[in-house]
């Protein structure tokens, strides 16, 4: 047992520096970072302050940013998906890490946000992703799920950005007759096993005024991790189905988000 | 009296201008021609030869001046030796009839003489006679009409009401022509203000009268300019609306002595102001134009009224208001917007128009290759089979808006039928700006570029290079006053925000508009100075926009436009409402005017096409009339046979109010559509309307005839001067000329001249 342990631990050591590299070194088809606005689709990570400053929550004991999960090659490869498979030509060469303040955010109306069970929000972040959805932005929240000690302490976390963003919002959960699951690709199933934890995945969404048959301003995969899948599925780690089933699902929330 | 022109001509000529214009100069000497040529030569040749050998001190030039005299003054005395005259033909007195045509029209009642017009015409023709009345009925016999709308027979100036809703001048030729025309007519007289108001073409009348030498002589009452009036001359106005629609609406003022100064143009909706602007008024003679925006909120026909508060001092306060009749309708104009690849535009011109209940925007998106999505579609196989393919299923819409698709995704006959879409079928067509769009889209020498506002530039061959700018828009003089292009209430406050609106991207390089094209707003950004952000021109039936922007949404999402602003809504819905407001059905039904008297005959005219908009003439076409008090009347309607499908019916409008006029087409048994048009039946307002006295148009008629015109001033000679015709029942009287005053002040002149000559040279 102890022996496991310590191999459990070398591999954690090994990891955790292969892991920086990928971030920092580079190595995605990404030569821009923060590029200028030019009219094409350019995929928009948003960033925020997590929880405790990053040191660890109640899973991980160590710093980091949370909203930086699974970039560069997320975006990387689901750009490149949706330009091989639809007709949106999207800027290729990099994407944007913006604050839910900042004014550039508003010439991107959709924003991808990861790890939304480690946010806090400032009040002026708040009013910003208010005014960017009231307006006609559309959020795409991925990447936080609560298995391994029960309860829902991501979801409460995320619920609680949520209503300091909009104070009324109630989410709801989506099955797949929403128009969202049909807007590019026909998804008939919803079921999707997380990348790495023990659970299914949950769509679920806000509305304007919480109106379904309103415009949807927000959809949270909640016990999924679809960037995961992005990005590492050109890695063979994932089996293919789970990949495409994640790929679909992001294409079709930009297409719908360009439609509704 | 004659005016002292005319005087000092009869004391010098011995006789009027008149008798010179009607008399043949002859000459009429007693001997033979040949005795006279002898008599001038031996009178003329002693005299010259004698200065010729004249000398002392007497130079060529003086010799040659003294003996041109000399002969001049023989050359006078020959001329009168001759016996010169002129035949004149003049009526036999009591033995012509002369047509006395007394306008009967309201604007005879404008006093802008110190007296009202028809006073004149009173004072000439009522029962204690004057010098004008002698003076006809001495030479002639007398038949007196009275003229408005029509032409009536009267025996005397009481009858005279001036109450006459129109003045028809060539019409009222026409009968007293046609009614007298079995008598000897030596002319006709018309006492007007010329203030014709009708659409009857003059020129006709004018040449039937000349042809059959009838001269008309006409005596202009009134002044040719008031001193002190405003009147709105014209109002341009869309006849249909949508509900809800932002209206532009030209009024044209005119004005005498206002010049400079500034007035309140109110726009009235059933007595409520929907509208209030200053106007200033250009100089004297100059027509100002403003431009009224108002938004149309009830339904149904409206009577919008014009009004320019009345000054202190003007003459005439009735042309100061003008009544427009506006059919506002409720219905939801329905859009084809094919957008090629799946970007913003499509989400946030939804939301545009999301409230908007009148305007109903179809989507269809190319979302992959051959892939596409529809969007708010009414039936289930609606554009299922993708871009439409026949003119019955494109024409059902009124409006295509073009996204980022490039022109070869397109059939040629598509692209053909998007072009008869809008030059056919009168519908509107939107091109957005796009990577696959417009040049960058290979539309250039295609049927669309035929079409578009914008000239074109081809994308040169292997060029993989993309424009791309930003850039700030800017309103034009044009979109100052164009309705789509209206922010605010006020020119000024529209071309501030559009200034201050966030900058939008292009990837169009579009900078030349085609010569008939308006240019609404202009873009200013690197590389793109100039750049064209949104042109409108009409084709055919239809109107064309252009609009190379990529990305308007930016004016709703940027971070400096507040969370409340309309902008980009507003903006949407002015736009496709003006794209799709013209835009014909398939049965049109019109009447000429929205306004007409009560007596007036309408006609009824329809226009009906087939579903592929092709006309048709084997239709049965029905007008039911309902009248202000709830009558109705059916009336068939016929096929016009000069114009493919076109049919046609009249009616007569007999009392006042609102006329609706429910046409209803059939084939075959099968609707093929129906139409709704409405009249405003009312007291003829247009006589206070441009109630200057016309003397151009009365100098023409009279010239034209043969006649003269006159004033009041000059109208005395006028009886003496009627004698003077061929026409009717005359004799040739002879007016000998040599004893004319001129003749002999021309004699003593020359006599003087030489005599003072000679004197000056020490000669005498």
């Amino acid at each position: 047992m102890r022996y496991a342990a310590f191999v459990l631990f070398l591999v954690v050591l090994v990891a955790e520096p292969a892991e920086a590299q990928i971030y920092w070194e580079g190595g995605s088809d990404f030569t821009e970072f923060n590029v200028p606005y030019d009219g094409r689709f350019t995929f928009v990570r948003l960033s925020f302050t997590p929880l405790n400053d990053g040191w660890g929550g109640r899973r991980r004991r160590r710093s980091q940013y949370w909203w930086d999960h699974d970039w560069p090659y997320a975006e990387t490869n689901l750009v490149k998906l949706l330009r091989e498979l639809t007709d949106v030509r999207p800027f290729m060469e990099g994407s944007n890490i913006l604050a839910a303040d900042d004014p550039e955010l508003l010439k991107y109306p959709v924003a991808y946000v990861s790890e939304p069970g480690h946010w806090t929000l400032a009040g002026e972040e708040a009013a910003g992703l208010r005014n960017y959805l009231l307006k006609g932005g559309f959020l795409i929240f991925d990447d936080f799920a609560d298995s391994y000690y029960g309860g829902a302490y991501e979801w409460s976390i995320f619920e609680r950005g949520m209503l300091q963003v909009l104070p009324d919002a109630r989410p709801v959960r989506l099955d797949f007759s929403h128009p969202i699951f049909h807007s590019f690709f026909e998804i008939d199933s919803l079921e999707l096993r997380h990348p790495y934890q023990p659970v299914y995945a949950e769509f679920w969404g806000i509305f304007e005024d919480n109106d379904p048959d309103k415009r949807l301003l927000v959809i949270a995969n909640y016990n999924a991790d679809i960037g995961d899948y992005w990005e590492w599925s050109d890695q063979g780690w994932y089996p293919i189905p789970l990949s495409n089933e994640a790929y679909k699902l992001g294409i079709n929330y930009i297409v719908y988000a360009m439609t509704h | 009296m004659g005016s002292p022109p005319a005087t000092v001509f009869e004391f010098l000529f011995k006789y009027r201008p008149v008798v010179f214009d009607n008399g043949q100069f002859v000459l009429h000497a007693p001997w033979p021609v040949l005795l006279f040529i002898v008599i001038g030569l031996a009178l003329v040749i002693p005299p010259l030869l004698s200065y010729v050998r004249l000398g002392g001190k007497l130079g060529t030039a003086d010799k040659a001046l003294l003996a041109v005299l000399r002969v001049s003054v023989l050359a006078v005395l020959v001329f009168c030796l001759l016996r010169p005259m002129l035949v004149v033909p003049t009526v036999v007195p009591q033995e012509n009839y002369l047509g006395i045509l007394l306008d009967d029209s309201r604007s005879m009642q404008v006093a802008d003489a110190g007296q009202a017009r028809s006073e004149f015409i009173r004072e000439q023709f009522g029962p204690e006679g004057s010098e004008l009345l002698t003076g006809l009925s001495e030479r002639f016999k007398l038949r007196f009409f009275r003229f408005s709308e029509s032409l009536q027979r009267i025996s005397g100036s009481d009858e005279l009401t001036f109450t006459g809703s129109q003045t028809r001048l060539g019409h009222a030729l026409d009968e007293a022509r046609s009614e007298l025309s079995t008598l000897p007519l030596a002319g006709l007289i018309v006492f007007t203000d010329g203030a014709d108001n009708s659409e009857d073409p003059l020129t006709e009348s004018v040449l039937q009268l000349r042809s059959r030498g009838v001269p008309v002589h006409t005596v202009g009452i009134g002044r040719e300019q008031f001193e002190r009036d405003i009147e709105i001359a014209r109002v341009e106005a869309p006849r249909v609306v949508l509900e809800g629609s932002a209206v532009a609406v030209d009024v044209m003022v005119t004005h005498t002595g206002f010049g400079g100064e500034t007035v309140q143009l109110n726009v009235e909706d059933g007595g409520r102001i929907v509208s209030a602007q200053a106007v200033e008024l250009q100089g004297e003679g100059e027509v100002t134009t403003v431009r009224a925006h108002f938004e149309v909120t009830e339904t149904g026909p409206r009577l919008f009224r014009f009004r320019i508060l009345p000054e202190l001092e003007e003459l005439v306060d009735e042309n100061n208001e003008r009544d427009v009749l506006i059919h506002v309708r409720d219905r939801r104009e329905k859009i084809l917007y094919f957008e090629g690849e799946p970007r913003f535009e499509v989400k946030f011109l939804r939301r545009a128009i999301a409230e908007d209940d009148n305007l109903h925007v179809v989507i269809l998106q190319r979302t992959a290759d051959n892939k596409f999505q529809r969007y708010d579609v009414e039936q289930a196989d609606e554009l299922a089979g993708g871009f439409p393919t026949t003119r019955e299923e494109l024409f059902q819409y009124r409006g295509i808006i073009l996204g980022s698709v490039e022109a070869s995704f397109f059939t040629h006959g598509q692209l053909e039928m998007i072009a008869e879409f809008v030059g056919q079928r009168g519908g509107g067509l939107l091109a957005l700006g796009g990577r696959n769009a417009l040049g960058q889209g290979g539309y250039a020498g295609t049927p669309i570029s035929n079409i578009l506002p914008v000239v074109l530039e081809p994308r040169p061959e292997n060029d993989s290079s993309t424009f791309f700018s930003e850039v700030s828009v800017e309103l034009t003089p044009t979109g100052r006053s164009h309705p789509v292009t209206q922010l605010s209430p006020t020119p000024e406050g529209s071309a501030e925000r559009w200034a201050g609106l966030p900058a939008l991207s292009t990837v169009n390089p579009v900078f030349e508009v085609k010569p008939g094209a308006s240019t609404l707003l202009t873009g200013h950004g690197n590389g793109a100075e100039g750049v064209v952000v949104l042109a409108a021109q009409r084709f055919g039936r239809g109107r064309v926009v252009a609009f190379p922007v990529q990305d308007s949404w930016i004016w709703q999402m940027h971070a400096d436009i507040p969370l409340d602003d309309m902008t980009h809504e507003s903006f949407w819905r002015q736009l496709l409402r003006w794209l799709v407001s013209s835009v014909p059905d398939q049965v049109h039904a019109a009447v000429p005017k929205d306004r007409a008297g009560v007596g007036e005959r309408l006609t009824i005219t329809t226009e009906v096409v087939d579903s592929a908009y092709l006309k048709v003439n084997d239709a049965h076409a029905t007008a039911r009339v309902t009248t202000p008090s709830g009558l109705e009347q059916a009336l068939d309607m016929e096929w016009t046979v000069e114009r493919d499908g076109e049919y046609e019916a009249s009616f007569v409008a007999d009392e006042n109010g609102l006329y609706e006029i429910s046409v209803e087409v059939n084939r075959d048994g099968e609707l093929l559509g129906n139409a709704t048009s409405f009249v405003e039946v009312a007291e003829p307002v247009e006589e206070y309307f441009g109630a200057q006295m016309r003397s151009t148009l009365l100098r023409r008629v009279a010239e034209e005839t043969g006649g003269r015109f006159y004033t009041p001033q000059t109208v005395g000679s006028l009886p003496e001067d009627v004698r003077y015709t061929e026409s009717g029942s005359t004799v040739y009287e002879e007016k000998d000329l040599w004893d004319m005053p001129i003749v002999f002040f021309l004699l003593l002149g020359l006599v003087a001249t030489e005599w003072g000559y000679r004197r000056a040279r020490g000669l005498i």
